[in-house]
Order: structure tokens, then sequence, then C-alpha cells
């Protein structure tokens, strides 16, 4: 049985487990998203339960192969990651995208430091649009979702100027007028990661909103009903 | 094979939190064989309970009156209304004799990875409570896990928005806590929600 320790890891969703456990949903660095079982962490005594929060940075250490780990410790790492209000709505809605588009025990450690770097962002003022669509869009290239977005499906430079519509699984066409279409400049803002325009940032929305609806299928995203809610307050 | 009047038994004893398939099957056996008139006493419990408890009109905790004893007491004051996620919650806070306020029980907290949302738990009645003009503070009690605090913050919002003063409940070093034997997640969390002397 091979046993992994202290790596980097944040939970993202917890459930009860038999009498007295947890089953937890983590998002680690190495190894991707795995399950694991907390024994016992439901006990009053336990010193896991407190720990295993969403959205603090843990060292996570297991063994078992297969299906469920066991969890054997777990370490607060530190750090100022402080997930309140609207913030941490945003952050549920992270960990939602991440449970249900990838693949449990897959690497993806470019991802898990973007994961990383938009709690950061989230934690600190400002509107958090601009951190939510930089993750859509990272989360979608690194499953191989999202195409280029600073040239076509035929390999064209795209021009500012240009208006363009989305292929699923090819990338960028010219609009035919007929799709819905995005301008060249934002689809070259998104590729830059520079959201300062709100009509980029209202375009990669529904360029977003569009590829995670496709990938998804039918399952529903919770999180983003509850963020609609709260903004129509 | 159980003859299907156990087998209902058992799968109705596994739909209790915390109750497996073997652990229902055990209690479904000592009940029958060792405990009958226990199981007797369970049935007619459970029977009554149905039947009589309603949610407190006022509360929404658990009442045999359409208002509760508590939210019927004129001692309390009705200008304090403090919301808590469980039943259990409520007791352990009227176990402190420190609060003299009505409460709201919620009956849950949002848990927006399993679908359970504003409409699920009893949002709308607590905002239908604390309108009632004689309310002027709502202290929110929900847990300190991620989904208590994003009930807190969604709840917090929709009472605002309707002019009342809300607070939350401070976290921290526990009473007696030395810093030596505190976590270092709780330490974090007092330093952030420190406040001027
Ligand atoms: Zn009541």
């Amino acid at each position: 049985m091979r046993g992994i320790n202290n790596e980097p890891a944040y939970v993202l969703h917890s459930h009860p487990w038999k009498e007295s456990s947890l089953v937890v949903e983590a998002f680690t660095r190495g190894h991707g998203r795995i399950g694991l079982v907390a024994r016992g962490a439901r006990r009053v005594h336990s010193t896991l339960r407190s720990r295993l929060l969403a959205f603090q940075p843990l060292a996570l250490s297991w063994f078992g192969k297969g299906g469920l780990k066991t969890l054997h410790a777990a370490e607060w790492l530190g750090g100022r990651l402080d997930l309140s209000g609207r913030a941490l709505i945003c952050g549920f809605y992270l960990n939602e995208l991440i449970l249900k588009l990838l693949a449990p025990e897959d690497p993806h450690e470019a991802l898990f430091v973007r994961y990383e770097e938009a709690l950061q962002a989230l934690s600190g003022a400002g509107d958090p649009q601009p951190i939510l669509r930089r993750f859509e869009l990272a989360l979608l290239s690194e499953l191989g979702y999202a195409q280029t977005l600073d040239r076509t499906a035929e390999g064209e430079a795209v021009l500012p100027g240009g208006r363009y519509g989305y292929a699923f699984g090819l990338g960028l066409v010219h609009a035919n007028g007929h799709e819905t279409s995005f301008s060249g400049k934002a689809l070259l803002d998104m590729a830059a990661g520079d959201y300062s325009d709100p009509r980029t940032l209202a375009e990669s929305k529904l360029l977003m909103r569009t590829l995670i609806n496709h990938y998804l299928g039918d399952k529903p995203l919770y999180t983003r009903q509850l963020l609609l809610d709260l903004q129509a307050l | 094979m159980h003859p299907p009047t156990l087998a209902a038994l058992i799968e109705a004893l596994h739909a209790l939190p915390g109750v497996g398939p073997k652990s229902a099957a055990r209690m479904a056996y000592h009940l029958l064989q060792r405990d009958r008139a226990g199981a007797a006493r369970l049935a007619e419990a459970l029977t009554a309970a149905l039947e009589r408890l309603r949610p407190c009109e006022r509360c929404n905790n658990f009442s045999e009156t359409p208002v509760c004893s508590l939210c019927a007491n004129p001692r309390r004051d009705p200008r304090q209304l403090c919301v808590v996620e469980m039943p259990v919650d409520l007791n352990r806070f009227e176990e402190t004799h420190a609060y003299s306020g009505l409460y709201f029980v919620l009956m849950g907290h949002l848990s927006p990875l399993d679908g359970i949302g504003p409409r699920q738990i009893g949002l709308e009645r607590l905002l239908a409570r604390a309108c009632d003009g004689v309310t002027e503070e709502v202290i929110l009690a929900t847990n300190f896990t991620v989904e208590g605090e994003a009930t807190a913050h969604y709840a917090g919002e929709l009472l605002k928005a309707r002019g009342l003063k809300v607070t939350r409940m401070a976290r921290g070093v526990p009473a007696g806590g030395e810093l030596e034997y505190v976590d270092g997640l709780t330490i974090a969390q007092a330093y952030l929600d420190r406040r001027p002397l």
C-alpha cells in the first residue's frame, strides 16, 4: 500500500459517512481530485474535523489504492485566506466547477496553482467577476475544452475589429451572422487575462457560460443560481 | 431473505443519520427480540410526535401548540432574534442563560454543492418573522463551517436589505483557552475578528 505524505491540498466538499466518519473530496496539487475517508472525524474531540475546512491550505497524508483512500493526517499550512460573504459563495462556485468537470485522480498541477491564485484573489477586496472568468478559462483550457482565443481554428490571427463564433471542439470561426458571436477585442483581452473592459467581462461571461453548459451536459450548477439570487437582492 | 415487514423495519431504521444497514439490522433484532416493550413505546412516541408536533409559527422549532412556550413567554425580549441552524443549537444557547431574546430555527443550512439553496431552508419564513416591526436586532448564530458562514451571509444580506440591524456571533479562542494549545486556524480567525478596546 503506497502512502502519500504532506500533499498540498484543498477540501472541495465533504459529507458524513457511516456513524462517525467523513468523506472528503479534495483537490490536491500532484494527484488531482481525490476522495478520502477521514475516520472518526465526526467524533466530538476529533482534531481532524476542525481542520478539514474548505478554502484552507492544507497538507494531507493518506494511504490506500483505488476509490476512497484513507486520510491519516491533515495539517493547516497557514496563510491569510479568509473567504467571507459573497467571496465565499464564489469559492463554492469554483469548487462546484472542479467537482463536476474534473475526472477523479487526474493530476492538474497547473490548475491547482490557478485555483490557489483565485482563492487568494477572492479573499481580497474588489469585483470577483474577473477572478471567476480567469479561473473558468484556465479550467476549460486545462481540460482541452477551450481552444486558443487569439487564433481561429484555421490558424489566422484574431483581429480586434473582427467578429467570431465558437464551434465546440474546433475553436473560433468567422461569424456567419447566425450564431452567437464575440468581438475580436474581447477574445484577445481574454487570452491576455485582461478583464478591465466591461464589454470584455460581459462577452467572456457569455462565452464561458456557453462552454461550461455544453460540457456539463444536463448536470445543474447550483452555486450559479445562488450567485444570481444574491445579485438580485 | 427477511420477511417483508422486517425488511421494511430495517430499511426505516437505515434512514436514520449515521445508521448503516448492519446497525439497522442489529437495532431491529434488538427491538423485536429483547425489548418488545421498548419497541412499542418507540412506535407510540413516534406516532404521537408525528401527530402533535408542528413547526412553531414564530420560531419554526417543534411545538405542540401553534406558538411554542418560549415564543409566548412575556419575559423574553422581543427586540432580539437569534437565528440558529437546529433545535439542538437553541438548547445550547438556552443552557447559557446569557440570552433573553427570541429565536428562529432554520432547520438546516445552505449547502450550495448539495443543491440546498435558500428555498430549501426556511429563509423566507425568517424574513417574514424578522419583519414583525418589533425585532430590532437579528443575531446570526449559524455554525462556523463554510456552509454556516454562507447561510449567515445570505440571510444577513436579505435582512439588511430590509433595514434590520444584523450581527454575527463572534468566533475565536475558546473561554479559558491558552494560545499554546489552540489550533492555528482558530488563532488566525481570532486575529482577523479582533476588536478595539
Ligand atoms: Zn416558537
